[in-house]
């Protein structure tokens, strides 16, 4: 296989982040990269634009991207493959259950925290999974996370709901 | 006073001996600085709603069950209630009546949904006690560390379950913003960024105009290619030369013609 053939043929894994482009996502690739002078390794960003157009990974996602065959735009170079872990609704990949966070450097299942709010005896107005909806129904009303936010720089008169007061 | 004393100045050819310190712009754009936001506001920290006003004919937490208190006398419930004890009895009952509405378990203290409901409650307690004491800076200071410490959370939790933090955002009437990256609000940037808007909008503007002029001109040309090229093959018959055009071209036109129209009258 020759360099190229081998180059498109990777896939990488990323983490989405905001951008203004309609039909693509921005992805970030961390990287390791060897300093000469320390002999250490540090990290390195590299930033790819992954064509995306039903929109399927949302901000903060772990996604897989592979390289198009041909460039759609200068900067789109990649799609996106697979949303490997939805922020904030992760599934351990062994134990296929729902992850609830860490707590000490290991794991905790939301079955976990479920199992201690049985014993206690759970209440009414509780968090319930299963009838929550899917993520976003909170976007652009109360929850501004899914595009990067700025600090308010001129009283136009109209609103600005990605502004930050100063 | 000095507009006439600078038309003479500019008559008498001599144009720079009248300095303005301020900035004459002649673009189109007007900044207006943003009005600075103290730190503790509810408009800078999030909080939709403000506290709720306070029943201080309530009786405290750890009275509220009683089934003594129900049956006494007046003067012994008055003693009792939140209006004797103090406000912060007030200010534990609206606490607890936030942590009940998110709470997981009956006994939950711990989880990171009722850790922030309190935080909020102490919040809206310390913004309403700051307008109406503001020398109080040391409570002040607890508010910052509060409100700050209260969006850490929400980050937190936000990576941990997206599901939760929106349905916790709804339950507690909070706005989430991100952390904007640090910079300071300067004339000059500002102006710079809104000129940059403002052209871009320009060009925009020109190039919709553009393309609706030569939309308007493509029904006409559609139409003089027809008819040339009906021309053309007409001509070739009469004269006897060979036909370069054939009825497929022609008809290729007139469809192409007939799809435009459709589309013009979709569009209206």
């Amino acid at each position: 296989m020759s360099l190229i053939a081998a180059t498109r043929s990777l896939i990488l894994m990323g983490r989405c982040v905001p951008s203004v482009k309609q039909n693509a996502s921005k992805i970030i690739v961390k990287k390791l990269e060897l300093d000469q002078n320390l002999l250490m390794y540090f990290n390195k960003d590299e930033v790819y634009y992954a064509h995306d157009p039903e929109q399927q990974c949302k901000t903060g996602d772990v996604v897989l991207i592979q390289e198009l065959p041909e460039k759609l735009t200068t900067y789109i170079t990649h799609k996106v493959l697979k949303v490997v872990y939805p922020l904030g609704d992760v599934t351990d990949p062994i134990t296929n259950k729902k992850v609830a966070g860490l707590r000490c450097g290991s794991v905790r299942y939301r079955d976990d925290l479920d199992e201690i709010d049985q014993l206690y005896g759970p209440t009414k107005e509780r968090f319930d999974y299963k009838s929550a909806p899917e993520r976003g129904w909170q976007e652009d009303n109360k929850d501004f996370s899914h595009k990067d936010s700025y600090i308010k720089y001129h009283e136009s008169g109209e609103e600005q709901p990605y502004s930050v007061p100063r | 006073m000095i507009a006439p004393f600078r038309s003479i100045i500019r008559t008498g050819n001599c144009v720079n001996l009248l300095f303005t310190r301020s900035l004459k712009s002649d673009l189109h754009i007007k900044w207006v600085r943003p009005e600075k936001i103290s730190c503790w506001d509810a408009k800078k920290s999030g909080d939709l709603t403000p506290l709720s006003e306070l029943d201080m004919t309530e009786f405290p937490l750890e009275y509220r069950n009683s089934e003594e208190l129900k049956t006494a006398n007046e003067y012994v419930r008055k003693v009792f209630s939140c209006n004797f004890m103090g406000r912060r009895f007030a200010t534990q009952r609206f606490r607890q009546e936030l942590i009940d509405k998110v709470k997981s378990n009956s006994l939950d203290s711990t989880s990171c949904e009722v850790q922030i409901a309190s935080m909020t409650a102490n919040i809206r307690n310390l913004q309403e006690h700051y307008k109406l004491f503001p020398r109080d800076k040391s409570s002040k200071i607890a508010l910052k560390e509060i409100i700050d410490k209260r969006k850490k959370r929400l980050k937190f939790l936000r990576t941990w379950d997206y599901k939760k933090f929106e349905w916790l955002l709804e339950k507690l009437d909070l706005k989430y913003h991100p952390h904007p990256t640090y910079e300071r609000v300067e004339r000059k940037k500002s102006l710079r960024r809104l000129t940059s808007q403002w052209c871009e909008k320009v060009r925009e503007q020109k190039l919709a105009e553009y393309r609706d002029k030569l939309n308007n001109e493509k029904e006409i040309f559609f139409k003089e290619k027809l008819e040339s090229l009906e021309w053309i093959k007409k001509e070739e018959i009469e004269c006897g030369a060979p036909q370069t055009i054939t009825d497929a071209d022609i008809e290729a036109a007139r469809k192409q013609l007939e799809e435009w129209r459709a589309l013009k009258s979709n569009k209206e």
